[in-house]
């Protein structure tokens, strides 16, 4: 599992995610993730390229919107309806962090924080 | 498989052979390996991760649009399907962490079936071809 890191306009940190993030995946990315959002206030987590979701990836989905959100940020997802999106909603984690279709729509999400 | 976490990745191409192989169709496919995972994470984490005296087996077997894994192992007795779902969360603030996998595996197959026989876990999840999407949770 691949991790990159865009910095958009309006202090918005574009994170994306590639390939499966499964327990395995999960553990590859776990520690550039937290870097970031323990140093981001306004981050975009990019699931577009993610084949898979599980619920180790959701661990780690929450404790960096736990961390944003503690510091007054605001972490927000970008995922086209897919099973990765079914997931997400399966687990109730779309009802916690705000989930966008589309980049126009999730970069208007960060920065309403 | 051994109880050791890199095995997942090892389960994860060999399950996507297979239902490549049986021409399952992508929601399925994805059911499948989705539960396989938190499954078989769910033994290695709770019944006891490097011990080398755990061993685990995984079978699928495919018939009539119904797709059947079992798991099998010899850890600690654990019974998924008595794992309650987790409550949902008011706020981002109030959601605890953990917890979401057997909720995962629930929601995803249309059948789980757990029996603690001769010392093994058993584990039986099915799957159908018409169901492609989860279950309402509950």
């Amino acid at each position: 599992m691949d991790i990159a890191v865009e910095e958009l306009a309006g202090g918005i940190t574009k994170v994306v995610l590639r390939g499966r993030f499964d327990t395995t995946g999960a553990a590859v990315i776990e520690m550039p993730f937290n870097a970031i959002v323990t140093e981001r206030r306004g981050v975009l987590v990019d699931l577009s390229a993610v084949t898979f979701l599980s619920s180790y990836a959701i661990r780690v989905l929450l404790v960096g919107a736990k961390i944003v959100s503690s510091k007054g940020g605001r972490l927000v997802i970008l995922c086209p309806d897919n099973n990765v999106a079914k997931v997400l909603r399966t687990a109730g984690t779309d009802a916690l962090i705000p989930v966008f279709q589309d980049e126009q729509a999730a970069t208007a999400g960060v920065a309403s924080s | 498989m051994r109880s050791d976490v890199a095995e997942l990745a090892r389960l994860a191409g060999w399950i996507e052979g297979w239902a490549q192989r049986g021409a399952l169709s992508p929601d399925v496919s994805f059911a499948i390996a989705l539960c396989l995972e938190e499954a078989v994470a769910n033994v290695i984490m709770y019944g006891g991760a490097g011990d080398e005296r755990l061993q685990i087996k995984v079978e699928v077997e495919r018939d009539a649009g119904i797709s059947t894994v079992r798991i099998e192992d010899n850890g600690r007795q654990f019974d998924p399907t008595q794992v309650p779902s987790p409550p949902v969360a008011a706020s981002l603030e109030d959601a605890k962490i953990g917890n979401v996998g057997v909720h995962l595996m629930r929601s995803f197959a249309s059948d789980m079936r757990y029996e603690r026989r001769n010392g093994l876990n058993r584990l039986t999840l099915r799957f159908l071809e018409a169901q492609a999407t989860p279950k309402q949770a509950g």
